[in-house]
Parts: structure tokens; C-alpha cells; sequence
């Protein structure tokens, strides 16, 4: 018999346990990353625009001229509050058809598989009709009020919803089902104790895709159907035409970030709701 | 029980042995399987022909080699799945099974899965909490009520998971390898409350193991199973009484029949 080769042994200390980091270590670390990124895009903005011809340099604006003529005046602060209360109004509304219509299409698909079939492929074709075809039919049909701009919000945010919805509540674990079915149990007790709860997860992540596209889908909306005082939508238009592209930078600024506001909102929600159980949640073991 | 088999002759004396305390007496059948053949869609045959009945007060545990039907035969008993021929006899109502996994709901805590089955069977609120409470204490799991199950060791899942089937008190039990997770202790621990739960409770019990020790410790009989397509190849009657002495699992009878039982077993797997 011949020797085996010694083996190689390497030692391997013991990793020490970082202690539960503070609220505003968290807070840092969740922070710091994007700004940093953030910052780099600054930075390759003011690169861009150093190089723009000086009659160009209009298309995009300094942090001094954004400051001097949008940010520091308190009438353009004023306008942007009032408009954004417009536009996010327009936004939740469009939100509150949305979901439940979604999470209905989406129980229903559910219901049967001839359901899912019948309603699916018309699910994707309503997707894919270009809203920009439409508006003018829209607008003969709706007017120019605020219906037709929640419509279209609606029209945008809820595609997501019956899609991921259906998604979670077909992976519920088939043994869960067998145990509510050993007990005689209604398919709506099943559906309420066992499908929604395991698929909760799945239709947040879809709410979250919702969420963040109300906002644009509003401002969308707004650019055809001017009407009245609008929102930021109206305001980009106004000041294409009036010539002041700092307020329209404003205005699209604020616009991002109320759709970042949204979708944390919903981001934040999910995690209270589900972090306790699910694996995707924060939490460590 | 709804259940109506006509009562047949029992076989036998009650089967002697070291006693160290009365035979139970065998009532009704409580579950039976006639013929039962079981044939996937897909073509699988599961299993051939099964004969296999079960009384009150039995206690029957099924060996066979991995794959050869074992859960499938309680899927067919429960109602999960229809056997392809054959007859099952037995009170659905009154049937308990626990599951070869925990199935445990996530986004519940262990009380709120132990609840589970009560719920859906309308048990008042607080008495859903005691019974729950009370079996989470029987399984070991006290001080786990207010976990989620991520946050529990496999064995303790099943323990939740076993919590939860005997809450509702069934008269007849299956049990598809519940303990099959656990260490050597935890498992002995738990196969006696299992004998002292069958004592009190008078109930029927099916049960399925892979360990030859733990079968004969818990059961009244031992049936081996042949490779798929399972059929019954063999049955033991375990001559000891109930209550178990702990003891019992070091003494010449039992290791003899252990001995017996692997030695089919093994003829099982290799036939
Ligand atoms: N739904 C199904 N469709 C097709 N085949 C299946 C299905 N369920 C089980 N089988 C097959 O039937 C056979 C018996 O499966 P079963 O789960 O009853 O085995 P088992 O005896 O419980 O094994 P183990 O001891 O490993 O749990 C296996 O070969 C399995 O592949
Ligand atoms: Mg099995």
C-alpha cells in the first residue's frame, strides 16, 4: 500500500460576529451607496454639459441656475407643491382602480384554468394597445377632465398586478392545500388563509412596479390633456413654451421624486408586512 | 364511526408475551385497504395489490425500502388522491395525518399553524389557544409559540407539524416518518408520549418509519413492504403490552425481533 499524500490543512479562524449595527449605521448604509452612485451621475452630467456649445448649455442647466431661478424662488416652490398634490392626486387615483381590479383579475384567473386562459392573452393584448394611439379617441370619448387621466394611470399600473398576483398564488405549497382539503375546507377559505397570505409577496412585488409607474403615467397624461391648473405635467409644457427650462427641470426633478416617495411607501409596507416570515425579509434568522 | 365493515373474527388469542400489563382489547376495523392498486398517470405503478387492516386500539407501523408506495397509501386512505382499484374503508371525519414534510405556514407563528386544522373546523378562539398551547407543550415546543417556523430546526417543524394533527384528537392516526428528522433521544422521547397518547386516547394509528426500532417499540404489528410496485410481504405481531417500558428496547425479545423484521426487510429490498 502506498502512502496518501499528506493533506493540505489550512487553518480557518473563527469569524467574529459583527455586533447588531445601530438605527443610523443602518440608516448609512442604506443611504450612502446610492448617493454615491448619484453623485457620479452628477458628475458625468457636469462633464456633459461642460462640453455642450455655450448657446446649448440651456438644455442643461447648473445647480446655480436651477437654484436661482427654480429651487431658491418660493413662488416656483409653491407652484411645484400645489402641482405635485395635482399629479399625485391623479396618481393615487389612478392606483386605487388599479389594485383592486388587478388582485380581482388576478383571483379570477386563478378561479380556472379555462379563466386564466380565456382572460391572459386579452390581459396582454390590452398591455400592448399603445396608450399614445388611443388619447385621441379618449379625448373625443372623455373629454379632457381628470377621468380620463386616471384612466390611463389605471391603464399603465395595473398589467403588473394580476400577472404576479396569479404567479404567487399558483406557487402556494401544494401540501398547505391538502391540509385545508382534508378538512373540507371552501375554496374561499382556501383562497383567503392559504393562496393570499403565501402570495402576498409575489402581488407586493408587483405593486412596487405599480407604484413607481403611477407617477409617470400621470405626468403622461397630463402632457395630453391640459386642462384647468395641472400638475407637474403641465407645468413641463409651460415652461417648454415659456422658455424656462430651470423650472422644467424642477418640475421633472420633483417629479422623480415623488415617484421614488410612492415607491418606497409601497417597498416600506411589504417590508413591515411580510420581513417577520418571508425570505426575502431583512430580517436575519 | 360511519365507518361499516362487518365486524370479522378476530385473529386469535391476543399475542403472548412479556406482559407487564393487560392486552388492549381490538375492536372494529378502523381502516381498511382492500386490493388496493395504485397506478400513476404517468404509468408509475405504486402499488399492487394491498390488503391491509387495521382494528381500534391497533397500532400498525409500515417498513419498506424508500419509493415502494408507503405515503402513497396514505394519500389513497386520506382522499388525497383516488387509488386505481380496490377499496379504502375508513371515517374520514375522524381521520388524523400528518404529512411526510412539516407544511408548516410560513407567515404564521408555530400557535397560529398548531391552530390551523381547529380553525378550520370552527373551534372557538380560546379554545383553539389552549389545545394549541397544551400540544405545543406535549411536542417539547413550549416557549416556540410566538416563532415563525424560519426560525425553527427541521425537527422542531415537525414537532409544530405533529402539534397541529393531534390537536384535533382524531381516532385514527397516520403518521408518514414524523420522527424521521429527529436525533436518537428527541425521537425515543417523543415515541413514548406517542404510547402513552395512544393509550389515553384509545386511537388507531398507521404509521410509517424507517427505523425497525422505533416500528416495533410504537406498534401492535409491523408490516414490511416489497420494492415498488409495494405489495404487503410480511406481517409481525409484537407480542409486548402497552404501556412500553422504555426499558423494553434493551431486552433479547425485542432486539430478536428487530433482527427478524431487518432480515425481511432486507429480502425486501433486494428480491
Ligand atoms: N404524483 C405522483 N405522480 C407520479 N408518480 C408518483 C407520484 N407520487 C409518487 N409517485 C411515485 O410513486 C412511488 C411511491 O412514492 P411514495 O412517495 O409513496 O414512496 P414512499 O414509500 O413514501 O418513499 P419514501 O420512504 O422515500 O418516503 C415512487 O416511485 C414515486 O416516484
Ligand atoms: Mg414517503
Amino acid at each position: 500500500m502506498t502512502q496518501a499524500p499528506a493533506p493540505k490543512l489550512t487553518d480557518h479562524q473563527p469569524v467574529p460576529v459583527s455586533a447588531p449595527s445601530g438605527a443610523l449605521k443602518n440608516l448609512m448604509l442604506l443611504l450612502v451607496p446610492p448617493i454615491i452612485l448619484f453623485s457620479m451621475f452628477l458628475i458625468l452630467y457636469a462633464m456633459v454639459r461642460a462640453n455642450l456649445q455655450e448657446h446649448r448649455q440651456f438644455l442643461m442647466p447648473s445647480g446655480a441656475e436651477l437654484w436661482a431661478n427654480a429651487f431658491g424662488r418660493p413662488e416656483v416652490l409653491a407652484e411645484l407643491a400645489q402641482r405635485s398634490l395635482i399629479t399625485i392626486g391623479i396618481a393615487l387615483t389612478g392606483l386605487s382602480i388599479s389594485i383592486p381590479v388587478g388582485i380581482l383579475l388576478g383571483v379570477i384567473m386563478f378561479r380556472a384554468t379555462i379563466l386564466e386562459r380565456a382572460m391572459f392573452p386579452n390581459l396582454v393584448a390590452l398591455q400592448s394597445i399603445p396608450t399614445l394611439a388611443i388619447i385621441p379617441l379618449i379625448q373625443t370619448a372623455l373629454g379632457f377632465g381628470t377621468l380620463p387621466k386616471v384612466l390611463i394611470v389605471a391603464k399603465f399600473t395595473m398589467f403588473a398586478i394580476p400577472i404576479t398576483l396569479l404567479l404567487g398564488l399558483k406557487s402556494v405549497d401544494r401540501g398547505i392545500i391538502n391540509l385545508f382539503r382534508l378538512q373540507g375546507a371552501s375554496w374561499r377559505t382556501t383562497l383567503v388563509k392559504a393562496c393570499f397570505p403565501s402570495a402576498a409577496p409575489a402581488l407586493f412585488a408587483g405593486l412596487r412596479i405599480a407604484a413607481s409607474l403611477a407617477v409617470i403615467s400621470a405626468i403622461v397624461s397630463e402632457l395630453f390633456f391640459l386642462a384647468g391648473r395641472g400638475g407637474l405635467g403641465q407645468m413641463i409644457i409651460n415652461s417648454k413654451i415659456d422658455f424656462k427650462y430651470e423650472q422644467m427641470y424642477a418640475a421633472l426633478i420633483t417629479a422623480t421624486f415623488l415617484s421614488v416617495c410612492v415607491y418606497i411607501a409601497f417597498t416600506w409596507l411589504g417590508h413591515r408586512l411580510f420581513s417577520d416570515w418571508h425570505e426575502s425579509g431583512g430580517k436575519e434568522n | 364511526m360511519t365507518l361499516q365493515a362487518e365486524s370479522q373474527p378476530s385473529d386469535g388469542a391476543p399475542p403472548a408475551g412479556p406482559q407487564t400489563g393487560g392486552p388492549r382489547p381490538l375492536g372494529e376495523v378502523a381502516l381498511s385497504f382492500e386490493n388496493i392498486s395504485m397506478q400513476f398517470p404517468d404509468g408509475t405503478q405504486a402499488l399492487e395489490d394491498v390488503s391491509l387492516t387495521i382494528r381500534q386500539n391497533e397500532f400498525v407501523s409500515v417498513v419498506g425500502p424508500s419509493g415502494c408506495g408507503k405515503s402513497t397509501l396514505l394519500k389513497i386512505a386520506s382522499g388525497l388522491f383516488p387509488q386505481t382499484s380496490g377499496i379504502v374503508k375508513v371515517d374520514r371525519e375522524q381521520l388524523g395525518y400528518t404529512f411526510q414534510d412539516a407544511t408548516l405556514m410560513p407567515w404564521r407563528k408555530v400557535r397560529g399553524n398548531v391552530e390551523l386544522l381547529m380553525e378550520l373546523r370552527g373551534y372557538s378562539k380560546a379554545e383553539r389557544k389552549r389545545i394549541a398551547l397544551e400540544q405545543i407543550k406535549m411536542v417539547g415546543l413550549d416557549g416556540f409559540a410566538d416563532h415563525y417556523p424560519k426560525r425553527l430546526s427541521g425537527g422542531m417543524r415537525m414537532r409544530a407539524s405533529l402539534a397541529r394533527s393531534l390537536a384535533l384528537k382524531p381516532n385514527v392516526f397516520m403518521f408518514d416518518e414524523p420522527f424521521g428528522a429527529l436525533d436518537e433521544i428527541t425521537r425515543e422521547r417523543l415515541n413514548d408520549e406517542l404510547v402513552s397518547l395512544f393509550m389515553r386516547n384509545s386511537f388507531t394509528g398507521l404509521f410509517i418509519t424507517h427505523s425497525i426500532p422505533e416500528a416495533v417499540y410504537l406498534s401492535s404489528k409491523v408490516v414490511v413492504m416489497s420494492r415498488r410496485p409495494g405489495r404487503i410481504l410480511k406481517e409481525f405481531d409484537i407480542p409486548f403490552a402497552y404501556p412500553r417500558d422504555p426499558n423494553l428496547r434493551f431486552s433479547a425479545e425485542f432486539a430478536a425481533l428487530c433482527n427478524e423484521i431487518s432480515v425481511s426487510l432486507r429480502q425486501a429490498i433486494e428480491q
